[in-house]
């Protein structure tokens, strides 16, 4: 991670990618494409009332655990595909981290993207709640 | 009387706007200045969510201004100048607003809003004379805030609470379920405006129907005032809900319009000062008529608000106003069912719709598209509408809901079209 910002390296070119957008159409265009080929989805068969996200407009699921190798998995659903996309990006930012990282991340590469000037507060609070529970997942993994 | 308003309208005397004047929309929208405003992307604002509340013209804001500028001061409570012209103002709107409703200002007690002239009955009337073996009926098209009370007064008291079903297919209530429903009935709630559908119940026939089984009706008017006269005294309802915001004027205010004999048979709900004769350290006696229905410091800018907002209503013909929304309702429903994936609830193009639009996508999720909507500057609703057992009847979580009113145009809403036409290319 760098100075001043909290996500891994390896979602530099993500953020570029979204912060390069012409405008915030073709940024919905981006997050839509990102829903899309989330890396953990969590199908809705497995969307539980315990592992529902409240406060975001739409259903939103999310589960957490460690994989083989002790890194942080993060599965997860949603049936906007803004609210997947974001949770798309999230889930190759943390996957595979320490979960004590992930419990220190904070949310800052949504700004960095841009998605948050595309998003009213109460908007990103869902998003907000979203991240908020990964984290405290991510503490209780430690 | 101190008359806060006059000139207020515009440079429209009052006593100069005549139901005569034709709609001239242009002239409409230049009483509403956020109508002019541009988003943070730099579009313009494109308003269709008049059914979720109105904007305010600039007669409600500075009737408000005007108070809080010139008389702020507490009203019933003292001797003083500013005082005596704070109350002069707040009971001067509640004649008006009476008036606006065909009825008198004794009939009139303000709350806070349709839900709490709602939940006013529930605790002031029904707990004083429903209990166990009573039937309250309602329908599967209340809004949360015409359901929610009575299943708390159920819960407590026993009663019974049937619901009429609507037909799917028509979007109608299913008048035959109505009829029996009624058997036995002490109380029928029903929404004279679907807050989704748009549709507008044929009250008058629930009324009389409910009355010949002697029952008594509460009538949630919180859309059905925006979009025509409400006359309280000839449509002879018990009760009548409604909500300021959404007709021109500032949130927080409401009121229920109650019959007398009706409003004999109730009880205190809030208790506090204001409503009382006197307080002993033993027990309080309370005043009669609608002064034991409002406790504590009136909303005396949001009644000099409203007070405006009728006053600014006053100018038109509302046959004209639903007339225009019905115009601009019907052409945008019209050419939404030309765009693929699009379905409509309700039937907005039926003459005696009020103008909401609510709609689906089949691929595209109603919050995205809502946040799609957005971006092209048009503000629309997404979500259940408070509205979830017709959300079950419908058979979807939520919908999108464009609904219009008279400051918008035949323009805005081919703008609309042509944006919605653009994002499903784009992104279905």
């Amino acid at each position: 991670m760098g100075i001043g910002r909290s996500w891994p390296e390896h979602l530099d070119p993500i953020v570029e990618e979204f912060s390069e957008c012409f405008d915030s159409m073709e940024r919905y265009e981006l997050l839509f494409e990102f829903a899309k080929r989330h890396p953990t989805p969590l199908p809705p068969d497995e969307w539980e009332d315990e592992n529902q996200v409240h406060g975001c407009q739409s259903r939103a699921h999310v589960v957490c655990s460690v994989d083989d190798t002790g890194g942080f998995l993060l599965r997860c659903g949603a049936d906007a595909q803004v609210v997947q996309g974001l949770m798309a990006v999230t889930a190759i930012a943390v996957n595979g981290m320490d979960p004590s990282a992930v419990a220190q991340m904070g949310p800052d590469y949504a700004d960095a993207m841009g998605i948050k000037t595309s998003l009213t507060p109460s908007r990103a609070n869902g998003f907000l709640n979203m991240f908020r529970r990964v984290r405290e997942e991510a503490g209780k993994l430690v | 009387m101190y008359s806060p308003h006059a000139a207020l309208i515009g440079g429209r005397s009052f006593d100069q706007c005549g139901d005569d004047l034709p709609l001239d929309i242009e002239a409409i929208r230049a009483d509403f200045p956020i109508l002019s405003r541009r988003l943070p992307n730099g579009k313009q604002l494109v308003y269709f969510d008049n059914a979720a509340t109105s904007q305010k013209p600039k007669c409600v804001i500075d009737a408000m201004s005007r108070y809080y500028e010139e008389y702020n001061s507490n009203a019933h409570r003292a001797i003083h100048t500013l005082a005596d012209e704070a109350t002069a103002a707040l009971e001067g709107a509640r004649d008006m607003i009476s008036s606006y409703f065909g009825t008198s200002s004794d009939q009139l007690i303000y709350t806070s809003g349709a839900t709490e002239a709602i939940n006013l009955v529930a605790y002031g009337w029904a707990r004083e004379k429903l209990g166990k073996g009573d039937v309250v009926v309602l329908t599967e098209m209340e809004h949360h805030a015409d359901i929610v009370p009575w299943q708390q007064l159920s819960i407590d008291k026993g009663v019974e609470v049937r619901f009429v079903p609507i037909d799917t297919e028509s979007f109608t209530l299913d008048m035959d379920a109505l009829e029996v429903a009624l058997d036995g009935a002490s109380l029928v709630c029903v929404v004279h405006t679907s807050n989704v559908l748009g549709v507008r119940n044929p009250i008058e026939k629930i009324i009389e129907m409910s009355q010949s089984v002697g029952a008594r009706v509460l009538i949630d008017c919180a859309q059905g005032a925006p979009h025509e006269r409400i006359d309280f005294d000839s449509l002879g309802a018990d009760f009548i809900a409604i909500s300021a915001h959404k007709m021109a004027g500032p949130t927080g205010i409401g009121c229920i319009l109650v019959k007398k004999d009706a409003m004999a048979e109730m009880g205190p709900f809030m208790t506090g000062g204001s409503m009382i004769k006197r307080v002993t350290m033993e027990k309080s006696t309370f005043q009669d008529g609608n002064a034991m229905f409002e406790t504590g410091t009136p909303r005396i800018a949001e009644a000099i608000g409203w007070g405006a907002a009728v006053e600014w209503l006053n100018q038109f013909d509302m046959g004209e106003i639903h007339d225009h929304i019905n115009d601009v309702a019907s052409w945008t429903a019209a050419q939404m069912r030309e765009i693929p994936g699009i379905k409509i609830y309700g039937e907005p193009e039926r003459e005696d719709s009020s103008g909401a639009i609510s709609f689906l996508h089949e691929s595209i999720q109603s919050l995205d598209l809502a946040l799609l909507l957005d971006e092209g500057g048009f503000a629309v609703r997404t979500g259940h509408h408070c509205a979830q057992p017709l959300m079950d009847a419908l058979g979807v979580p939520s919908t999108n809901r464009a609904s219009f009113w008279v400051y918008n145009t035949m323009g805005e809403a081919e703008a609309f079209i042509d944006h919605l036409r653009y994002i499903v290319e784009r992104f279905s």
